[in-house]
């Protein structure tokens, strides 16, 4: 085995510059392969962030016909000792109401909240634009587009009807913005003794809202909760509500791995033919090896070395380029703000499986030229001198 | 002394459309220890005929046999490791790989047998090298070296498993004359010493006639055999 290492070693330092070429070749497709990866892969997380990441991501509500929780700090306690990967745990209580405003009617959701608690899930607190969170009873914040619509100002009054007819009041002290039209339009944020008060539902909630630490686990988790609390109660995860996120995002790792396969199908032809051209090469040394006594498998491991290291500088010189391009990357395409327009996620078992999956490529690229090397027969290059 | 090399009517056809004849009913037989030139014109078939004696062509029809082991039927494997003990060989065109020194190249004979490379295998390396005057160059790369070194080159590796039989396809048909005699004295001295069989093709008539026997091919037949007093 040390005898064709050594020859493969020397005949890729015999040839320096094309050595060079290809395993520029190969860590070019590593490269490529690395950054497109975590390109893809940080831009899923991010959208998925996105889209979750200031939501819970697991939903308990009644089914009952009042639509409430009674002894929901029971059910909260029980979950919260069920499973570590929960967490951001906290109840709310919501109901309908109309906002009434000159001769406009806006239906709009009541949100009352621990808001603390509730603050870990939606970040409430730095996206606040104006005012501060309602701490007092009937205080409430608002969404920008509301703002805009309603022309509101801190400490003005919101008249809302709910649905028994009542009226009530509540005074603005803030407003926040979401990043979320919909939700901006139609959420009035409060706490939950307002909301409780406001509803009269005394001691009950209408939700129970947590996040996870493992993001695609959180329907296997939502089983799990699910199976320790009263069957009336019903539990919803992020992975259930958005199927057609998850199937978009599917069709997009699907299309990075084509990509990346044909990356690599590239890298390994390129290996393939330089090789093939080293044997043309080195027939001369091939041949008189031969004639020398090295046996054919000795010769056809000549190449498959001169493969494997390839494969391994292209792989070592891949992950570094690659790495380099990501770090530019999230260095200079930036958005105004000074965000990386995309944050990409670097993840070692990745390049790590990047790098092998190279290396294992420019191997068995190696074995038609070593088959050719093995079938090299001494005699056609002595008698062709 | 008993025969090295022995050949059976050895026939060689080139071709399957156009059939060449290449050898035509070759008996022939080397002492061992000899010293022996085969002489002829271009194409008279003496590379074919030394190349199946090398093991590295196969005879169309006949026997071949080298140390009393019959080699025509032998597998690709046995050939090689038959071929690395048994046979050096010097070609015309020195056949050094260039992508190695001197004496490893020297030591490549030994490394393709067992790769552990032993103190006592580089010391005879580097006194095959000193034998022919090659220790002052002997970490230059093969492409370092003047056309006569590597020729000196080749026979120490030829030499460097003390094979019983070398043979040479016209080794110094490209060197000057002065280079040449001292070559062909050093094979001589080598052929005493270690009482090294030599088969050598040569174009050199003043050569071929310092060799024990003289062996003239035409036209794929042994026209002449010679023996000279040596």
């Amino acid at each position: 085995m040390r005898l064709p290492f050594q020859i493969a070693v020397r005949f890729l330092k015999s040839s320096k510059g094309q050595t060079g070429l290809i395993v520029l070749g190969i860590a070019v497709g590593v490269s490529v392969q690395i950054f497109i990866g975590s390109l893809i892969q940080g831009l899923q997380d991010s959208i998925i962030y996105k889209t979750t990441g200031t939501s819970p991501q697991i939903n308990i509500s009644s089914t009952s016909d009042d639509k409430l929780l009674p002894n929901y700090n029971d059910i909260v306690d029980k979950i919260s000792r069920l499973d570590r990967r929960i967490i951001n745990l906290s109840v709310t209580s919501d109901g309908p109401v109309l906002l009434i405003k000159d001769t406009n009617n806006y239906s709009v959701l009541v949100r009352g909240m621990e808001l603390e608690k509730s603050n870990k899930i939606y970040n409430i607190k730095n996206r606040m634009y104006e005012g501060k969170l309602p701490k007092n009873d009937y205080e409430a914040i608002i969404g920008k587009e509301l703002q805009e619509e309603l022309d509101a100002k801190i400490g003005d009054t919101l008249q809302i009807i709910k649905n028994s007819g009542e009226v009530s009041q509540l005074t603005i002290t803030g407003f926040f913005n979401l990043n979320v039209a919909a939700l901006n339009k139609t959420w009035v944020i409060t706490t939950l003794q307002t909301s409780q008060k406001l509803f009269s539902t005394g001691d009950k909630v209408t939700g129970i809202e947590m996040q996870v630490t493992e993001l695609f686990k959180a329907d296997e988790i939502a089983n799990r909760v699910s199976s320790k609390i009263p069957s009336d109660l019903k539990v919803e995860n992020w992975k259930a509500q958005n199927e057609e996120l998850l199937s978009g995002l599917n069709g997009q790792s699907v299309s990075s791995i084509m990509i990346q396969i044909f990356v690599l199908i590239a890298v390994a032809l390129a290996i393939a033919s330089v090789l093939a051209i080293a044997v043309l090469q080195k027939s001369k040394q091939i041949g008189i090896l031969k004639a020398m006594g090295i046996i054919d498998r000795t010769a056809s491991l000549i190449l498959l070395f001169q493969g494997l290291l390839l494969g391994i500088m292209g792989s070592i010189l891949g992950v570094l380029l690659g790495l380099l391009l990501s770090y530019i990357f999230s260095k200079f395409a930036l958005t105004p703000d000074g965000q990386p327009i995309v944050p990409l996620k670097i993840e070692y078992g990745f390049i790590a499986l990047s790098a092998l999956i190279a290396l294992a490529s420019s191997t068995v690229a190696a074995v038609i030229p070593a088959r050719r090397s093995s079938k090299l027969n001494p005699i056609e290059v002595i008698r062709n001198a | 002394m008993p025969n090295i090399i022995t050949l059976k009517n050895i026939n060689k056809v080139y071709g399957t459309t156009i059939k060449t004849q290449v050898l035509n009913n070759i008996n022939l037989s080397f002492e061992e220890g000899s010293f022996n030139s085969i002489i002829g014109a271009s194409g008279s078939g003496k590379s074919t005929l030394l190349n199946i004696m090398g093991t590295l062509d196969n005879p169309t029809d006949g026997e071949v046999f080298i140390d009393s082991k019959r080699t025509d039927t032998m597998n690709k494997n046995e050939l090689a490791d038959l071929r690395n003990q048994t046979i050096g060989f010097i070609f015309q065109f020195h056949y050094l790989l260039p992508e190695f020194t001197c004496l490893e190249n020297v030591l490549m004979p030994y490394q393709i047998q067992s790769s552990k490379l032993t103190k006592d295998h580089i010391n005879r390396a580097e006194e095959l090298l000193d034998l022919v005057g090659l220790s002052n160059v002997k970490n230059n790369l093969a492409t370092n070296m003047s056309g006569g070194q590597q020729q000196r080159t080749a026979i120490a590796r030829a030499l460097m498993n003390n094979p019983k039989i070398v043979l040479a396809d016209e080794p110094t048909g490209n060197l000057d004359s002065e280079s040449t005699e001292n070559i062909y004295q050093l094979m001589r001295d080598i052929n005493k010493k270690f009482n090294t069989t030599f088969i050598i093709i040569t174009h050199d008539k003043g050569i071929a006639e310092k060799a024990d026997r003289i062996v003239e091919i035409i036209d794929g037949k042994v026209k002449m055999e010679m023996e000279l007093g040596s």
